[in-house]
């Protein structure tokens, strides 16, 4: 019994960590969606001189509402494993005051609530292994997707540079705004990583 | 662990007190829990804080199987009084609760769903154990603006909640006033500061007056019996209440 509280224990600190990665990562992914906006507007100006740009930022402008779908679908996420971890919390605590109240039992109280602990831990264990297992399942998938999602912006984002030398008057703001984009989408790749690393401890 | 004393039996109608656990935490007040039982059928009485779950559930499944409590009576939403619904709730998801229909709203936050509460209206009722009926009595703004106390008239107990509540010093907590005089000056400070309505202790003394009571049991500190109950209604009709000091 003991054991199972600890065990809880562990657990929610690592969905409390992951919940907090996947803050950050939506906080980063909000500032796409201005990049993108401010690529096209820069393209619009350059005009005929960045063509091959202008298409890309298209493409980027697209990239960051997926990601955008992506990260609420991700915010949702993290609401449902609070909830899950909250019971989670509950339930633990309950467990603690039953190991106390076995302490001091004896007798047929003993016996009752013996019984009582067996059948409510077998059955609640199982539930919650089964909870937690689901919620890394889900995470898990969330994430690769999330994953593959980003690594098509990098590349965009590539090349969006290459694009950028292209630009001619435009081609340092071009690149500015490239390398702005490369620069978030890696940051967003590595918190992702984490995220990763986190779920196979 | 706790102690379970009956405190009155006749036929299959009982009544215990559970009390005084020495290994209580002194940062928590120290509450006394009762069960009623009727012919194998039973109510709970301020079953307490989560903290004290232990103490109460342990003591009391040395005189009876928990399992048949059927219903709880919370005199009002307090934590010492309620918190623990959650964990009885536990062991039968079926209870019962009676409270005023004040807090039907505010004790779910502790436990319980749509089903566990029954709603006390303010000119109170009756609650049937076994086959007896027992009467929650208007006890309002004494301390809490939605409070009952509970009278068993076979067993002329009057269940008073935080009226009668003494906070009794190490060596002077038996479970019975004996001296009376004594007792008082450790309920004295309590009556003051907690009960808030002047008006509202003048109604319940009137109305506790009328009812036959050979026990008075407090949900802290000790049982008045025979005289010691006409007495402290006397003592708290004199008593000026909502005072922070004097
Ligand atoms: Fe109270
Ligand atoms: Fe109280």
């Amino acid at each position: 019994m003991a054991a199972v509280t600890q065990d809880s224990g562990v657990e929610l600190r690592r969905i409390v960590r992951t919940n907090e990665e996947i803050k950050s990562v939506v906080a980063t992914a909000s500032r796409i969606n201005l990049m993108a906006m401010n690529a096209i507007f820069l393209a619009k100006r350059a005009g005929q001189t960045a063509l091959g740009f202008g298409v890309l930022s298209n493409e980027l402008r697209r990239f960051a509402m997926d990601l955008q779908k992506q990260m609420a679908l991700l915010r949702e996420m993290t609401y449902g494993s609070v909830a899950t971890v909250t019971a989670l919390v509950k339930q633990a605590r309950v467990n603690r005051v039953l190991e106390r109240t076995r302490k001091e039992s004896g007798g047929s109280g003993l016996t009752l609530i013996d019984e009582f602990m067996r059948t409510r831990h077998g059955a609640s264990s199982v539930r919650h292994r089964e909870q937690i297992a689901a919620l890394n399942r889900r995470l898990n998938q969330m994430i690769a997707d999330t994953a593959q999602l980003v690594e098509l912006g990098s590349v965009l984002a590539r090349s969006a540079k290459i694009e950028a030398a292209y630009g001619g008057p435009f081609a340092a703001a071009l690149m500015q705004v490239s390398s702005d984009f490369e620069r978030t989408i890696g940051t967003i790749q590595r918190s992702l990583e984490n995220l990763t690393k986190q779920q196979d401890v | 662990m706790k102690t379970a004393r009956v405190i009155f039996e006749e036929d299959s109608h009982k009544w215990i007190a559970l009390v005084r656990d020495p290994n209580r935490p002194d940062y928590l007040i120290d509450t006394n829990e009762y069960l009623v039982i009727d012919n194998n059928d039973a109510i709970l009485l301020d079953p307490g804080g989560n903290e004290i779950f232990p103490a109460v559930f342990s003591a009391l499944s040395t005189e009876f199987d928990p399992r048949k409590i059927r219903q709880i009576f919370a005199s009002h939403q307090d934590p010492d009084i309620i918190s623990s619904l959650s964990l009885w709730l536990e062991f039968n998801p079926e209870l019962k609760c009676h409270i005023s229909w004040l807090w039907a709203g505010f004790v779910p936050h502790f436990g319980g769903n749509k089903e566990t509460f029954v709603a006390i209206p303010d000119g109170g009722a009756d609650i049937a154990v076994g086959n007896q009926r027992l009467q929650a009595i208007p006890a309002h703004y004494l301390h809490s603006s939605g409070n009952f106390h509970l009278y068993d008239p076979k067993a002329k107990i009057l269940f008073s909640g935080d009226v009668g509540a003494a906070l009794l010093p190490p060596g002077e907590d038996g479970l019975f006033v004996e001296d009376f005089d004594r007792h008082i000056r450790h309920a004295e400070g309590f009556h003051r500061r907690w009960m808030g309505s002047e008006k509202a202790k003048n109604d319940w003394c009137s109305r506790v007056a009328q009812l036959d009571i050979e026990m008075m049991c407090p949900q802290h500190g000790a049982i008045y019996r025979g005289e010691q109950v006409r007495r402290f209604i006397d003592w708290f009709a004199r008593l000026e209440v909502g005072v922070i000091r004097g």
